[in-house]
């Protein structure tokens, strides 16, 4: 599908109307599911996505009845020698028949969906507490119901979301921000803009990464880039990602308290400990 | 037929099993969760979740298992019919009759996590939702474009919990129905066998199932995808929607799916005739019915007290006593059994019957859903 | 009406353009790859106002050892989202909602998944299966001796696969598994009754510790109508696990969780450790007891759905109160189902909404 993006030099606006620097629209809940340990559902503009959380929890012996194709996924952790010290991290995805335009069934062992299952799991590995839980598992299942780009951002946003849901421990937020280019590779300008938060058309165009840090820190975690992109510009693109990835926080942050302030009211937890005065000074 | 769903590993012991089947045969029953022998657990749905399928729908029951479907719709070029046929077609084209689908112009799947795509249970519910939903041979036909081109439409279903916190093959079947409601098509603008065109407005678009209210006066109205529910019997009380714990228990479990079609002419001049209600009753017709092998047939039986004290050879007399010989193969009252061999046919009828009686379960469930906002 | 179908809670439209998260970036979508976008400094965010909540990553400054918080010297970093406790200079923070994290001497039940040759594994809800030695159970008949390789060989007369038990924790190993025991007549194999499974210690809306996990209901009131016989006909056992696993029986005289204090003295417990300890066979419970049963579980689910608090003082009066409202409602006693609207007023009642 070509796209004409030269139009954004004239208004410096975006097809979608947005400015360089502007998230689309987010919608997050938590605790969709209650029968599940944690759950989520997060749209970033038209790319939904649901998280459920299982665990941490030791499988026993059913282990081998579920060792289908989930398990086949990517389990983060269990590269090295201390796997049994620490949390397995599985995460399936399932991308609906009708998240596309076109309809296109993909199947569980998909190339592409064993890499973004690999991708979440060791990064996941890398932000949660997993060493408090050995020998269990964490298992994550990602539903696709509606993809307009930044899959892979939206897909760590939202799991990061259902990981709090469930209350496991982690170092902070691990969130994510897709960035692109505003020219293409081949188009040798020098005064490519980055742009954030990539909706599919612009992926289909421009070359572009996701970048997932920690928290509101600069600290990368995730960084995939697999398009040709100019050494030059990368640099712009992934500070552009992290800013992006600090409003994302900032919102995700608001969705949990948001939460914990309505569970407080109803009286379903306890107040916290009046503590303002103590702390922060 | 067995369904590996139903397998799943719910570990019940003994004791809670005896004690789920004797309440259950209590007149009236005493279901754990306190609802009536006909009710339904309660349920979240919307429509319309989903912008870049035809038609969606999620419902989420009260305990969390959830489902969603999509429904897409492409166009498709018919497979070349056989000369013979073709010849047929072409005379027949002056009459009606030639608008005609067929079965795999539709294609259902189902994905729960952690299963593979070619399990069994995922097949055998899509199967039975798809035998539903063709078996009158009236779904393919609203496919039906001209005689070069047809509809192919996906349903793509997702139940979101894993393992499924119930059979879910009415979660599914509920679900299907919402998103095949709010389904739309776009409106074709082509004329006879050209190539198809459509009309870019979504507003102009119309709805695979017209709504009654629309246009009372249209052909297919009244007419509704299926439902499928499930029906089990323990000794001879009939259980509506029973929840995992119930289905452990019970001495047979039924799929009913029911379709409603009310004649068009007889609509017509009904409304004619008596003015103000359009609704005079249902239409039901028995689609489908399949067993569904419970896994209550599954389970480890209990261990009567008598036996155990054997066991352990602490009974003394009482692990001489012939009576624990025999208790390992009698029913000893609040100990588990398995039941064994088949149901009655007195009350597979009695099951049909309380679905589509007039007044029946079929119709009220169809009341309900037709309450849902399709917006 | 026996379905009930409801319209889904909205859910709230955050725009990015809210002015707490707009990008503090330059507004003329100029960008300048020297670095004038504000490539912030590894600034932790702070609480703004006054939080009861806390979330992941969020700093806590005062230098103190700290539990479920994560050190970076110097500063404390929460590590999940929930609320904020403090015991001297011990800085914590209660999960809004977590796994259920054994703790020793707590009341859980639990249900066998596993039958080892010493050993039977539980899942009591944490997110390690606990264990339970061939050595911490009673044996039928109350005999003190050394267990031997004839007990091992029938482990599974004692529990198998998908019994209920309720136990308490004695010990902990250092990975957080527990380590369970039956040595007392309060604990042991579960029948006559039902199973429930919600959200234990930890987690918000269940069941949290209190002075006393278990205690009998008297239900005569409601159930006796029908002429109930006996007096433990009418009482009904509810076990509340510290781990959210819930067990509402008939209560059994001088038998069961419940029946701690009733019991006899201390020297003649292992004495009458009876031969149904480990009994599958239920006892004839009459209709109205069943029905009890039911409304109990009813109410916990009630409450549970409404994101109350299951404890000994809220089970009783919402099971009076869910007595009350059937009888009110002019449906009848028999009207045991609490769920959706009635459920919903329910909590509304009790908690004096």
């Amino acid at each position: 599908m070509p796209l004409d993006t030269s139009t954004y030099n004239l208004a410096l606006l975006r097809i979608d109307g947005r400015r360089w620097n502007e998230l689309r629209q987010l919608r997050g809940q938590i605790r969709t599911q209650a029968a599940a340990d944690g759950s989520s559902y997060l749209e970033m503009g038209n790319t939904k996505i649901m998280c459920v959380v299982t665990g941490p929890s030791e499988e026993g012996k059913r282990r081998n009845q579920g060792a289908s194709s989930a398990s086949a996924a990517g389990s983060g952790s269990s590269t090295s020698a201390s796997a049994t010290n620490a949390a397995d991290i599985l995460v399936s995805v399932v991308v609906g028949g009708f998240s596309t335009v076109d309809r296109k069934k993909r199947a569980r062992s998909d190339k592409r969906i064993q890499e973004l299952q690999a991708t979440l799991a060791k990064s996941l590995a890398a932000v949660l507490h997993t060493h408090l839980f050995p020998r269990s598992t964490i298992s994550l299942s990602l539903h696709i119901l509606s993809q307009d780009g930044s899959l892979l951002a939206c897909m760590i946003n939202a799991a990061t979301l259902a990981l709090v849901d469930a209350g496991v421990p982690m170092t902070d937020y691990l969130v994510a921000c897709s960035a692109g280019s505003t020219s293409s590779h081949s188009a040798a300008d020098e005064r490519a803009d980055p742009l954030i938060d990539l909706n599919n058309q612009e992926e289909q165009e421009l070359p572009f990464l996701t970048v997932g840090t920690l928290g509101a820190s600069d600290k990368v975690v995730v960084l995939v880039c697999e398009s040709r992109v100019q050494v030059s510009r990368l640099e712009g693109m992934m500070v552009a990602a992290a800013d992006g990835c600090v409003n994302i926080r900032a919102y995700l942050d608001s969705v949990v308290r948001e939460k914990g302030h309505r569970m407080v009211a109803e009286g379903a937890v306890e107040k916290g400990a009046s503590m303002a005065m103590d702390i922060d000074v | 037929m067995a369904s590996a769903t139903t397998q799943q590993h719910l570990l019940l012991s003994p004791a809670e099993l005896a004690y789920l089947h004797s309440s259950l045969s209590l007149t009236p029953p005493v279901r754990p969760d306190g609802r009536t022998a006909t009710q339904f657990r309660p349920l979240t749905a919307e429509t319309g979740v989903l912008p870049a399928a035809n038609g969606s729908a999620r419902v989420c029951f009260a305990d969390g298992t959830e489902a969603v479907v999509g429904v897409k719709a492409e166009v498709e070029k018919r497979k070349v019919l056989p000369l013979s046929k073709g010849h047929e077609q072409i005379r027949e084209s002056d009459g009606d009759d030639a608008v005609a689908g067929e079965n795999d112009w539709v294609e259902i799947t189902v994905e729960i996590p952690g299963y593979r795509d070619d399990d069994s249970s995922t097949v055998f519910l899509a199967t039975m939702l798809s035998e539903a939903l063709l078996a009158d041979g009236e779904f393919t036909k609203k496919l039906w474009i001209n005689r070069r081109f047809h509809w192919k439409l996906y349903i793509d279903q997702i139940i979101l919990i894993s393992p499924p916190l119930s059979y879910p093959l009415p979660l599914l079947s509920l679900t299907t129905h919402l998103a095949l409601l709010s389904t739309r098509l776009p409106r074709l603008k082509s004329e006879a066998d050209e190539d198809p065109m459509f009309d870019d407005d979504w507003d102009a678009s119309r709805f695979i199932y017209p709504r009654q209210s629309s246009d009372t006066t249209s052909a297919t109205v009244g007419s509704r995808p299926p439902v499928t529910l499930l029906v089990m019997a323990v000794g001879d009380n009939i259980i509506f929607d029973p929840s995992k714990e119930e289905l452990a228990v019970a001495d047979s479990a039924l799929a009913v799916s029911v379709g409603e079609r009310n004649a068009p002419v007889d609509e017509a001049s009904e409304t004619m005739d008596v003015d103000g209600e359009p609704q005079a009753g249902r239409q039901l017709r028995l689609l489908s019915v399949r067993t569904i092998d419970p896994p209550s047939r599954l389970t480890a039986p209990g261990v009567p007290n008598a036996v155990n004290a054997a066991a352990w050879g602490q009974g003394g007399p009482v692990a001489k006593d012939p009576g624990a010989r025999a208790a390992e193969i009698d029913d000893v009252e609040g100990v588990w059994k398995a039941p064994r061999g088949g149901t009655k046919v007195a009350i597979l009828g009695a099951m049909v019957q309380k679905v589509l009686e007039k007044g029946g379960i079929a119709e009220e469930v169809l009341d309900g859903l037709d309450a849902v906002d399709l917006g | 009406m026996p379905i009930t179908i409801l319209q889904p809670a909205l859910v709230p439209v955050h725009s990015t353009r809210d002015e707490s998260y707009g990008s503090e970036s330059d507004s003329d979508g100029g960008v300048d790859l020297e670095g004038d976008i504000s490539m912030r400094p590894a600034k932790r965010a702070r609480r703004t106002g006054d939080d009861s909540i806390v979330t992941p990553g969020e700093q806590r400054q005062e230098p103190a050892t700290a539990h479920t918080q994560r050190r970076t010297p110097p500063a404390i970093i929460s590590s999940v989202a929930g609320t904020l406790s403090k015991t001297n200079k011990l800085l914590s923070v209660r999960p809004l909602r977590a796994r259920y994290t054994p703790e020793i001497g707590d009341l859980v039940v639990g249900r066998i998944v596993e039958v080892q040759a010493k050993r039977w594994r539980v899942d009591v809800g944490a997110s390690l299966l606990a264990q339970l030695p061939l050595s911490a159970i009673n044996l039928p008949g109350g005999i003190q001796r050394r267990r031997t390789e004839t007990d091992e060989l029938q482990i599974r007369t004692f529990f198998s696969e998908g019994d209920l038990l309720v136990a308490e924790v004695q010990q902990l190993y250092s990975d957080g598994g527990a380590v369970l025991h039956t040595r007392s007549l309060r604990f042991g194999k579960l029948r006559n009754g039902v199973f429930m499974a919600v959200s234990g210690t930890g987690g918000g809306g269940g069941v949290v510790r209190a002075k006393r996990q278990t205690f009998v209901l008297d239900v005569g009131r409601a159930a006796g109508g029908g002429g109930a016989a006996a007096d433990d006909a009418e009482k009904i056992d509810v076990v509340l696990g510290v781990n959210g696993y819930i067990w509402v029986s008939k209560h059994v005289e001088g038998e069961g969780a419940a029946a701690e204090g009733t019991g006899p003295g201390i020297t003649r417990i292992e004495e009458s450790v009876g031969l149904n300890v480990y009994s599958s066979q239920n006892d004839a419970i009459p209709p109205g007891t069943m029905r009890e049963i039911a409304r109990v579980r009813g109410v916990i689910n009630a409450l549970v759905e409404h994101g109350l608090r299951v404890d000994e003082e809220m089970v009783i009066t919402g099971y009076h109160e869910a007595v009350e409202m059937a009888r009110a409602d002019g449906d009848g006693e028999e009207t045991l189902y609490l769920g959706g609207e009635r459920g919903k007023r329910l909590a509304d009642t009790l908690v004096g909404r």
